[in-house]
């Protein structure tokens, strides 16, 4: 592959992108002001939590409308109802608007006084104390996006893994053995560490190839098969950990601490975002990200994921081994979960408990993989979005509500995602984008005379 | 212990984990032979448990109701809260076509997250404590007839009688009246059932709204026989009757079978100190746990190339597509 | 004159086809009156109008002399009209007696009553002579058997009319003479049957009287003891005044393509989906298999590109035995493959034209370097076929395929094809579909190919295309090859003889 690092290209591409984007970046950078320097006032008078939120809701719907502005000024052929990106985006705003919807009925007619004040503290998410909870919101995030692209990778190539838990407990399982037991490799820096997370790597991906071999070979239904397996290894890791006295604190039922060389490093995160809890998870899980990106978009391996996953019988006939891409996937998508469990447990005082539970974070992936739209960089955003959602949870506790309210709030979501299709195709596509009100808006936009008028009509 | 003390030990509890299993193994077959994939079971009989703990907890601290009323009450909420719930993923696996799975995992987490949430907004825990009345310590006449008294009439639970009388209504309706035989004709050939008259998408709702019903049942029964404190969890066992219903085949009498195997794992699980030859074995809990699960995925290695599984469940029945 | 169905002046049109262009049909009380004509000529669709699954646009349904409206086959199996379909509605793990009345079942308090209405079934079953086991379960019986079923089914409902749409396609020849008198024995209780069929011989055999469709259009009923298959062929087929083609004589070298004694059978019957099928391909010329639809030619090429793995025979390409390689294999040893299906073997829809443009050739050098996608020479590889094969799309080499027009689509897989520039190419119904201008591009593109030394298998349903565009030309009739015959010496009419089974010929 080419590739010119050329500096003065990469500049003035900077440059015309800051320009052409001056009305969105400026509104993005309000935004960040506003949320992080919250003058006292704001946040401890009723008055000021209303204009507080109408704040935000005025700023979101602004910058929306201005990207919208601007793209049908450059788009001018653009029929909405033919662009498939945009209606699945549209439908998932629609499912998060309608999670938040029904977040905001069940906290009223639970609590009416502090409902509003407290959808608040859920739209603000990680950004209610600043620095010190962006940071933490980040942290918290990183393993829920890590389930979700390993399950939206599996999506892409038509399987669903909705094993991701036990993947991801075994992967923590053998990523905490490794940094308790494995001293040796504490001399080294960050050795320890890498090895501890390649452990995780491996594990995931062992158990993840288990319901890709059953179902290529055997045709045994993945989703089944998976949810087996997501108790077995539930099961399993216990049944390892309570007959290892060398690694079981009986008295307290954990695992001891892993040691200080096997925690994930912080490189500095923490200095920016000071008083949270972040670490350089993140960058692993953005690497991830763009890994998964590249073998998806940019190689022959990927084309032929997609190609069975999404037309079985035309990638026969291409000659492409639709077994063995099914088993690779899911090895892939497992070696994904495994490192999502390395990244909850490889840290200070986050024990590993051998308690008979699946973790919830093989789940909300799916959330998080339906709203990112399956694509790898949507389910970092999307991921983002539910720490937010997440830490918004936590302060909840503060007011009188229980922060369970935010996994209804993706429940809900989830359920209208997987209405999706026919939503999309109801809603938005009967919009009348032909109609007069439409075309009004669209000439407003444009700035068009009414003789222009056939020139950009829309065909449906 | 003899053996005959550790059988009537062990039967009647075999009998009281195999009871709930079955019921929910029973509608997840109600909804796949008409053809809607069910895994919802877990939530639904968490939201049939929850409220249902709910309802016996303030009947029995405020009300003057005989303990059957009491139970019977529990259990009837149980059901129409679990069909209720059930609406949610008929609408959207039959009227909005949505995968199946998706929508039922979405209800999965809804479940455990809306009752987690409200039981600790008015509760401030999740725990809801019932009092531990309803194990029946013996049935008049019944209990003293030697040996089977002993085994089934003993110690046993209102809702184990309950459930093993829904399971078998529920088996003679599946199989025995017209409504069951065209309800199985949607889950194995929609085309053809729509060709002769029957309303294919009524009869999914059908089918759906009883497996919410059962699996609402199964929680309550689950609640009453096993955890006198319910600690928002139905342990799984929603998944565990969809591992049933693949090991029995889709055929109720290979079900029963799989539930009182399932059944005699935790059993024997929880109580295998007590058993000489099997405590030598050196297992743990954890082990004996695992089983059915471990089970379930080597039938379905060797099974799912002939799965009697109802042929067209798992797709949205397309009325256009003629 | 005594009809029992009436269909008049009926036009239908789907959305750029005129399936029933002022058809009509007379259906006389006691008669078997057979509907014949070619793939596309429009049986189906009338059926399916007096069945209730369509509405006519124009036209009236006269039934026992009252005009009628048939909304849906509730209404049709009221009126005493009901219907063996080709491909069976039956539920597999139910019994013949529950399939029979599934839909209008006998109950005592909600409980099946079975016995009264096996009592019924039995006693139909013997007086229309249909010999079936009332509980046994369909998965367990023949398929002739469950034909029976599918009969008893509408009997039951008393139905009166009787349709039976291409009922010999999944039979043995056994099952086809019992078939026969079974329906002999209906006429005989007074049923009325209409029989769609394209078999001539099985015309001769039951049929008093024969209507004859083509393309949509009505052609004539005559008495089928006063015809002969030659005239019933003419009538399917017709004279017409082919467009000619112009294209130099062939010139055939070396043999690139050879099949010896390829069979295969249904795993499910028992019936020969092929049988003993030999032939050769030579390179420069277009060897081309006629026949109707249903007669072996998807399963002759689902066998030979690999799709269907092979038990009895052997495929030889470029002599080399590839009768067990794998399809890429297949591919890269010289194959060249334009499906039947286009959606669903021949394009990813939901992928871009470029990308779809190298579904055969991603993986060779060209397109990648060490597993990394080279999106240049896609993009160059894209324009260029775009440009010389005048694929026509909305967004270009970006285009999502599914957006494009069938004949575009079309155009990609043959451009695609095409320019692998393989030994063998495979065009499977090519044109099906297609407008006349991208009709006669493809007929164009197939002699090119072989004027430039490729060996060309064209299989079609097509006479005209298959007259025009071959060079030599075999039939095949029930997974035979039923004759070798070259486009100069022989008549459409002649063809259609040997296509629907009235004649055999020994091939070289």
């Amino acid at each position: 592959m080419k590739k010119t690092f050329d500096w003065s290209n990469v500049i003035s591409n900077i440059k015309s992108y800051v320009t052409s984007h001056w009305f969105g970046l400026t509104g993005l950078l309000l935004l960040f002001i506003f949320l992080f320097i919250t003058p006292s006032f704001l946040t401890t008078t009723e008055v000021g939590y209303l204009i507080n939120l109408w704040v935000l809701i005025i700023t979101a719907f602004v910058l929306i409308v201005g990207k919208v502005v601007q793209f049908f000024r450059k788009n001018k052929h653009f029929v909405p109802s033919e662009s498939a990106p945009l209606i699945s985006g549209l439908g998932s705003v629609l499912a998060i608007i309608i999670g938040l919807i029904v977040g905001l009925i069940i906290m009223y007619i639970v609590n009416p006084e502090q409902a509003f004040q407290g959808f608040l503290v859920i739209l603000k998410g990680g950004f209610n104390q600043g620095m010190a909870s962006f940071g933490t919101m980040i942290y918290y995030a990183v393993p829920i996006i890590l389930t979700g692209l390993s399950v939206s990778f599996a999506f892409r190539t038509g399987l669903f893994n909705i094993g991701a838990s036990g993947q991801l407990i075994f992967g923590a399982f053998v990523a905490v053995y490794i940094g308790i037991k494995w001293d040796f490799l504490a001399g080294v820096p960050f050795l320890h560490w890498f090895v501890a997370v390649l452990g995780a790597l491996l594990a995931g991906a062992a158990w993840g190839a288990i319901p890709g071999l059953l179902k290529a070979y055997r045709n045994v239904n993945e989703v089944v098969s998976s949810i087996m397996l997501n108790y077995i290894a539930v099961y399993w890791v216990a049944i390892m950990i309570k007959a290892d006295q060398s690694i079981y604190f009986k008295t307290q039922d954990r695992l001891y601490d892993i040691l200080p060389s096997a925690v994930t490093p912080k490189f500095g995160l923490d200095q920016i975002f000071v008083g949270s809890q972040i670490n350089i998870g993140i960058v692993v899980a953005i690497l991830i990200a763009i890994i998964l990106y590249i073998i998806l978009f940019k190689t022959t391996f990927g084309y032929e994921l997609k190609a069975v996953g999404l037309n079985r019988d035309a990638a026969k006939y291409a000659g492409v081994n639709a077994k063995r891409n099914i088993v690779l996937s899911m090895i892939i998508s497992g070696a994904v979960a495994g490192i999502a469990g390395a990244m909850i447990f490889l840290d200070r005082g986050a024990w590993f408990k051998p308690e008979i539970v699946l973790r919830p974070e093989g789940f909300t992936g799916i959330a998080i993989s339906l709203l990112g739209l399956n694509h790898p960089f949507g389910v970092v955003f999307a991921g983002l979005f539910y720490g937010s959602l997440e830490r918004g949870g936590e302060y909840l506790n503060l007011l009188r509500f229980k922060h369970e309210i935010i996994d209804i709030i993706i429940a809900v979501i989830i359920y209208v995602s997987a209405l999706g299709l026919i939503l999309q195709k109801l809603v938005i596509k009967n919009l009348k984008w032909n109609s007069k009100i439409f075309q009004k808006i669209k000439r407003v936009i444009l700035k068009e005379s009414p003789s222009d008028q056939s020139e950009g009509g829309a065909t449906q | 212990m003899s053996f005959l003390d550790l059988l009537y030990y062990l039967v009647p509890l075999i009998i009281a984990s195999a009871v709930p299993l079955s019921v929910v193994a029973l509608g997840a077959l109600f909804s796949e032979r008409s053809g809607v994939v069910n895994i919802a079971l877990e939530g639904i009989m968490l939201m049939g448990a929850f409220v249902g703990a709910v309802v016996i907890r303030s009947l029995q601290a405020n009300s003057s109701l005989s303990t059957t009323s009491i139970a019977l009450i529990g259990l009837g909420v149980g059901a129409v809260v679990g069909m209720v719930f059930s609406v949610a993923h008929a609408f959207a696996s039959i009227h909005m076509k949505s995968n199946q799975i998706i929508s039922a995992t979405a209800l999965n987490m809804f479940a455990l997250a809306f009752g987690s949430f409200i039981a600790r907004t008015f509760n401030n825990t999740i725990i809801i404590s019932t009092q531990d009345v309803f194990r029946i310590p013996s049935v008049p006449i019944l209990g003293d007839i030697p040996f089977i008294g002993n085994l089934f009439f003993k110690g046993a639970y209102l809702s184990t009688y309950v459930g093993v009388i829904i399971f078998i209504i529920g088996i003679v309706v599946l199989y025995k009246t017209k409504a069951g035989l065209r309800l199985r004709s949607c889950g194995e050939n929609p085309q053809a059932a729509d060709s002769l008259g029957i309303n294919v998408y009524r009869v999914r709702y059908a089918g759906v709204l009883v497996s919410g019903a059962l699996a609402g049942l199964g929680g309550v029964i689950f609640l009453m026989s096993f955890a006198q404190k319910f600690l928002m969890t139905v342990s799984g066992f929603g998944f565990l009757a969809l591992a049933v219903l693949i090991f029995g085949n889709w055929k109720p009498n290979k079900i029963i079978l799989a539930g009182i195997f399932f059944a005699m794992t935790r059993v024997l699980a929880v109580s295998f100190n007590a058993i000489p030859i099997i405590s030598d074995l050196g297992l743990t809990l954890d082990h004996y746990l695992m089983v059915p699960y471990i089970t379930t995925l080597i039938v379905l290695a060797f099974v799912s190339k002939n799965s009697a599984a109802p042929r067209a469940a798992g797709e949205p029945y397309d009325a256009g597509k003629r | 004159m005594d009809y029992v169905v009436e269909l008049l002046h009926i036009t239908k049109t789907f959305p750029g086809i005129k399936a029933n262009d002022d058809v009509s049909l007379q259906l006389r009380k006691g008669e078997i009156h057979a509907l014949l004509g070619e793939n596309g000529a429009g049986k189906s669709t009338l059926m399916s109008i007096l069945f209730g699954l369509y509405k006519p646009d124009t036209g009236i349904i006269k039934v026992r002399g009252e005009e009628v409206k048939i909304k849906n086959p509730n209404d049709a199996n009221r009126l005493g009209i009901g219907m063996v379909h080709q491909h069976f509605k039956l539920v597999h793990n139910f019994t013949v007696a529950e399939n029979i009345v599934l839909g209008m079942e006998n109950t005592k308090y909600g409980f099946l009553s079975m016995d009264t209405a096996i009592k019924k079934i039995v006693e139909l079953s013997d007086r229309y002579k249909l010999k079936i086991d009332p509980n046994a379960l369909i998965s367990d019986i023949s398929v002739g058997m469950q034909q029976r079923v599918e009969i008893l089914k509408m009997l039951y409902r008393q139905a009166e009319i009787l349709i039976f749409d291409e009922p010999t396609a999944v039979l043995t020849p056994q099952e086809i003479i019992e078939l026969m008198s079974i329906m002999r024995n209906l006429i005989l209780e007074g049923k009325s049957i209409i029989l769609i069929t394209h078999k001539l011989n099985e015309i001769k055999l039951v049929a008093d009287r024969c209507s004859v469709l083509r393309k949509g259009k009505y052609i004539g009923t005559v008495n089928v003891k006063d015809s002969t298959p030659s005239l019933l062929a003419e009538m399917m087929v017709g004279r017409k005044v082919s467009l000619e083609l112009k294209k130099k004589p062939a010139i055939p070298k070396e043999v690139v393509f050879k099949v010896s004694n390829l069979s295969l059978k249904n795993p499910h019957s028992e019936k020969f989906l092929l049988k003993d099928v030999s032939f050769e391909v030579r390179a420069g010329e277009i060897l081309c298999i006629a026949g109707i639809e249903g007669n072996g030619q998807t399963q002759l090429v689902e066998a030979i590109t690999g799709l269907t793995p092979i038990h009895d025979g052997v495929v030889v390409l470029n002599n080399e035995d590839i009768t067990q390689a794998t399809i890429r294999h297949r591919n890269n040893a010289g194959i060249s493959h334009i499906p039947e299906d286009r959606h669903r073997h021949g394009l990813v829809l939901d992928y871009t034209l470029e990308e779809n443009l190298i579904l055969q050739s991603y993986f060779e050098p060209k397109f990648q370097n060490r597993g990394f996608l080279k999106f240049d020479e896609i993009r160059t590889n894209a324009n260029y076929l775009i440009q010389n094969f005048d694929i026509r799309s909305g967004k270009g080499p970006e285009t999502k395929t599914r957006s494009m027009s069938g004949g575009n689509q079309q155009k990609a897989i043959v451009a695609r094809e095409i320019s692998r520039g393989s030994d063998l190419l495979i065009a499977v119904q090519p044109t099906r579909g297609l407008d006349v201008g991208a009709i006669e591009y493809i007929h164009h593109q197939l002699l090119n190919e072989r004027d430039r030394g490729k060996a060309v298998l064209l299989v079609s349903l097509e006479l005209d295309e298959v007259m025009m565009v071959s060079d030599r030309i075999l039939v095949m009739y029930e997974g035979e090859i039923v004759g070798e015959f070259d486009p100069k010496t022989t008549t459409e009419n002649e063809l259609g003889l040997y296509m629907a089974g009235s004649k055999k010929r020994e091939v070289q």
